[in-house]
């Protein structure tokens, strides 16, 4: 076996309540990873087009890599890959907490869950005695993700689902401690399995290629880490909501349904408030990471809890125009406690109430008034009255209601909180991206609109190449599986500390703004691994790593979606933008929306695809993809 | 005419204030120079925070129009944003 993997498979049968536990397949860890990669190919192989996701025939796979078990930093996050009830698409979410390194010391890469229990039950996983008990779990079932995992205990490390997922809400996600795999309603198709939670044991060690060199080396990036002006500062001080005054004052922060990109409130639901005036002092973390992104926060009655990340401050803040922070503080509670993804659930509550504004349809909350969206946000977890409806997210709520032009979605996924039309590339990336509207599936709004680098993002160049590198690195990423924030660091912090009117800084984002070509040259060059998670793989699993490695393996798992998202029918026709974003103009210097008709053409093109955005035969030889 | 100033936290919490409004300001650099105004004794905190700071008008950043030249319009909103990342 691979060094690095545990070289398990288990299989779980909820219907029989049988298991067994099977060799990983080399082939497949080889060229997709594990993870998202390896999910992906397992789902593509092993499912017929046209599944019911919320039906027996969906399985649940839940992934590991390479990276996860050791002790490199962000190395705890574990894949979740299923067909998407949101989207009818390839569904997929990663995942923090412990849950991965708990799979890892059990001694399994990959658990595949296939078909349905008649009653609700959980699983009980002990590695080193290659036990798996179907307990009753109706003595769960109803509970929210906290209790449910106190219920459990802290001896294993837990998967669950809330509410949300039973109800089969279209985005309730899997939380493990208080992280979620929020994305794509991953948590709706556990739900549909009668699962409630995978607790899982062992005390096995990873074992790799070159431990010594991991180990100095993995040392070296702690102290990289540490003094890196984002994974070392902002991240730890602010969280992830140290962003928000930045995207409100490039006016891309998305305000009363994305009517606007400017939020007057912004500041009193930003991280830095967030720090002065509400934190508890405890920042939490994933199991080994330094970074410690979470932050808690106190609301009444339940006292210190997990606070709100950026894509919640800004979907159920700011495009509610809700600068109330406290509310916000409760709502991300009962989201994380329901088991929901907050940004689904923010886009579609902004959806609901310009509904209500356009007098078409009234779930009884409004822009800019905290009144009835705790008690609504309750009612979404148990599909109550307005709740079942919106609970169903914002596509299937135009289809009934009517307002397409104004939902936020892409191929059904709600879309996060970057306006697209103040970062092209991260428009192309939503309009592109597989499994929809996503910002964690490449990130590109780094490289252009809020990071260090100082580009135009409304100009048309290197708009197309930035989605197809960051996209290629981000399945890469996914499958080892590392965190996606480690991509922060990619810009080193000399870039960060330059006046950003320097000469200096204004010849390298010159330079960056005018190189697509070369820079996907560079970037796909196999070489030696220079990246630390390039290194880490080498280091683990005694197999060359390098960025062109990584870009080869990570465009195989995209077009690998993409032939998935194909099969089930959703076309070239899906890789849009909502009509707001393409004809409504929210800057000065712009006519219109997002440039998309423009740029789409010419990133089908540098992804090897015909006109249709099917990948000709050439491109899925030249990535060794078999389909 | 009045413009719409919004300061970065950390500017903000140097003066006291973190929006406020200036009333004659022709270009982005009399926005500067009146924001350096209000910092009075604090003017070199101020240069320690433009210097990682860009200037952005109704969201665009200025240098990508016309720098500190660029003319202003009553009811613009000039802002100080800093890089930053999230999720
Ligand atoms: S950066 Fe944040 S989300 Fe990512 S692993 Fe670290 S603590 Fe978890």
């Amino acid at each position: 076996m691979i060094k690095g993997y545990a070289g398990r498979v288990l299989e779980i049968d909820l219907a029989s309540k049988q298991f067994t536990f099977k060799p990983l397949d080399e082939d497949i860890a080889r060229d997709y990873i594990g993870g998202k990669g390896y999910g992906t190919r397992l789902l593509y192989d092993r499912t017929d087009a046209g599944i019911d996701p919320l039906g027996p025939e969906n399985p649940l796979i839940f992934a590991t890599g390479p990276l996860n078990g050791s002790v490199a930093p962000q190395s705890n996050r574990f894949a979740v890959v299923c067909k998407s009830p949101l989207t009818g698409g390839i569904g997929n979410a990663t995942c923090g907490g412990n849950y991965a390194h708990g799979m890892k010391r059990a001694g399994i890469d990959v658990i595949v869950v296939s078909h349905q229990s008649e009653s609700p039950v959980r699983i009980e996983i002990n590695g080193d005695r290659d036990e798996v008990n179907f307990i009753d779990a109706s003595d769960l079932w109803g509970l929210g993700t906290y209790e449910t995992q106190e219920k459990l205990g802290k001896k294993l490390a837990h998967a669950v689902i809330g509410p949300a997922g039973e109800n089969k809400v279209l985005y309730a996600g899997i939380v493990s401690n208080e992280r979620i795999a929020g994305r794509t309603g991953v948590g709706a198709v556990m739900g549909s399995k009668n699962l409630k939670a995978i607790s899982i044991t062992g005390s096995r060690k990873l074992e790799m290629d070159d431990p010594e060199a991991f180990k100095s080396y993995t040392k070296e990036v702690r102290e990289l880490f540490k003094d890196h002006p984002v994974l070392g500062s902002s991240m730890k001080r602010f969280g992830t909501a140290g962003i928000v005054n930045t995207t409100n004052g490039r006016g891309i922060l998305p305000t009363r349904n994305f009517q606007r990109g400017h939020f007057d409130g912004a500041m009193t639901i930003s991280g830095e408030w967030m720090e002065d005036h509400e934190l508890k002092g405890v920042k939490t973390s994933c199991i080994h990471c330094p970074v410690t992104c979470g932050r808690d926060v106190e609301i009444e009655g339940k006292g210190v809890v997990k606070g709100p990340e950026y894509e919640t401050l800004a979907l159920m803040g700011s495009n509610l125009e809700i600068g109330d922070l406290e509310a916000i503080n409760v709502w991300n509670y009962h989201a994380d406690d329901m088991g929901m993804d907050t940004i689904s659930l923010g886009a579609s509550l902004s959806f609901a109430m310009e509904l209500k504004e356009r007098g078409i349809w009234d779930a009884g909350v409004s822009f800019g008034d905290p009144e009835g969206v705790s008690g609504l946000i309750l009612d979404i977890g148990h599909r109550r009255g307005a709740g079942d409806e919106i609970a169903n997210g914002a596509k299937k709520m135009s289809e009934k209601f009517g307002g397409h032009e104004f939902a936020m979605h892409v191929k059904g996924l709600e879309m996060s909180a970057y306006d697209p039309r103040g970062s092209f590339a991260q428009g192309v990336e939503y309009a592109t991206t597989n499994r929809g509207g996503c910002h964690v599936q490449g990130a590109s709004m780094y490289m252009e609109s809020v990071g260090p680098l100082t580009i135009n993002p409304q100009n048309m160049k290197l708009k197309a190449d930035i989605p197809v590198l960051m996209q290629n690195n981000a399945c890469a990423i996914n499958s080892m599986v590392l965190c996606i924030f480690t991509t922060y660091g990619m810009i080193p912090k000399a870039i960060h500390e330059m006046d950003p009117d320097s000469f200096g800084h204004r010849a390298i984002s010159k330079v960056f703004e005018n190189l697509g070509p070369m820079m996907r040259l560079a970037m796909g060059m196999k070489g030696k691994p220079m990246m630390w998670f390039e290194k880490w793989l080498t280091y683990i699993t005694g197999t060359t790593f390098s960025s062109g490695h990584l870009q080869e393996i990570g465009g195989r798992i995209f077009n690998l979606e993409r032939m998935y998202n194909l099969r089930e029918g959703l076309t070239g026709k899906e890789d849009t933008l909502p009509p707001r974003m393409l004809n409504e103009s929210i800057f000065e210097n712009m006519d219109s929306g997002h440039p998309l008709g423009e740029l789409l053409p010419r990133y089908y093109k540098i992804r090897g695809w015909d006109a249709d955005g099917v990948p000709l035969r050439s491109t899925l030889d030249k990535l060794r993809l078999e389909v | 005419m009045s413009i719409q100033v919004e300061l970065t936290y950390d500017m903000g919490k140097a003066i006291g204030e973190h929006r406020f409004e200036v009333e004659a300001a022709a270009t982005v650099a009399d926005v500067v120079e009146q924001t350096r105004q209000r910092f009075k004794e604090g003017g070199d905190e101020f240069a320690k925070l433009a210097h990682v700071t860009r200037v952005a008008v109704n969201g665009v950043l200025v240098k990508h129009s016309k720098g500190m030249k660029t003319a202003l319009k009553d009811g613009d909103r000039v802002g100080f944003v800093k890089a930053s990342a999230g999720g």
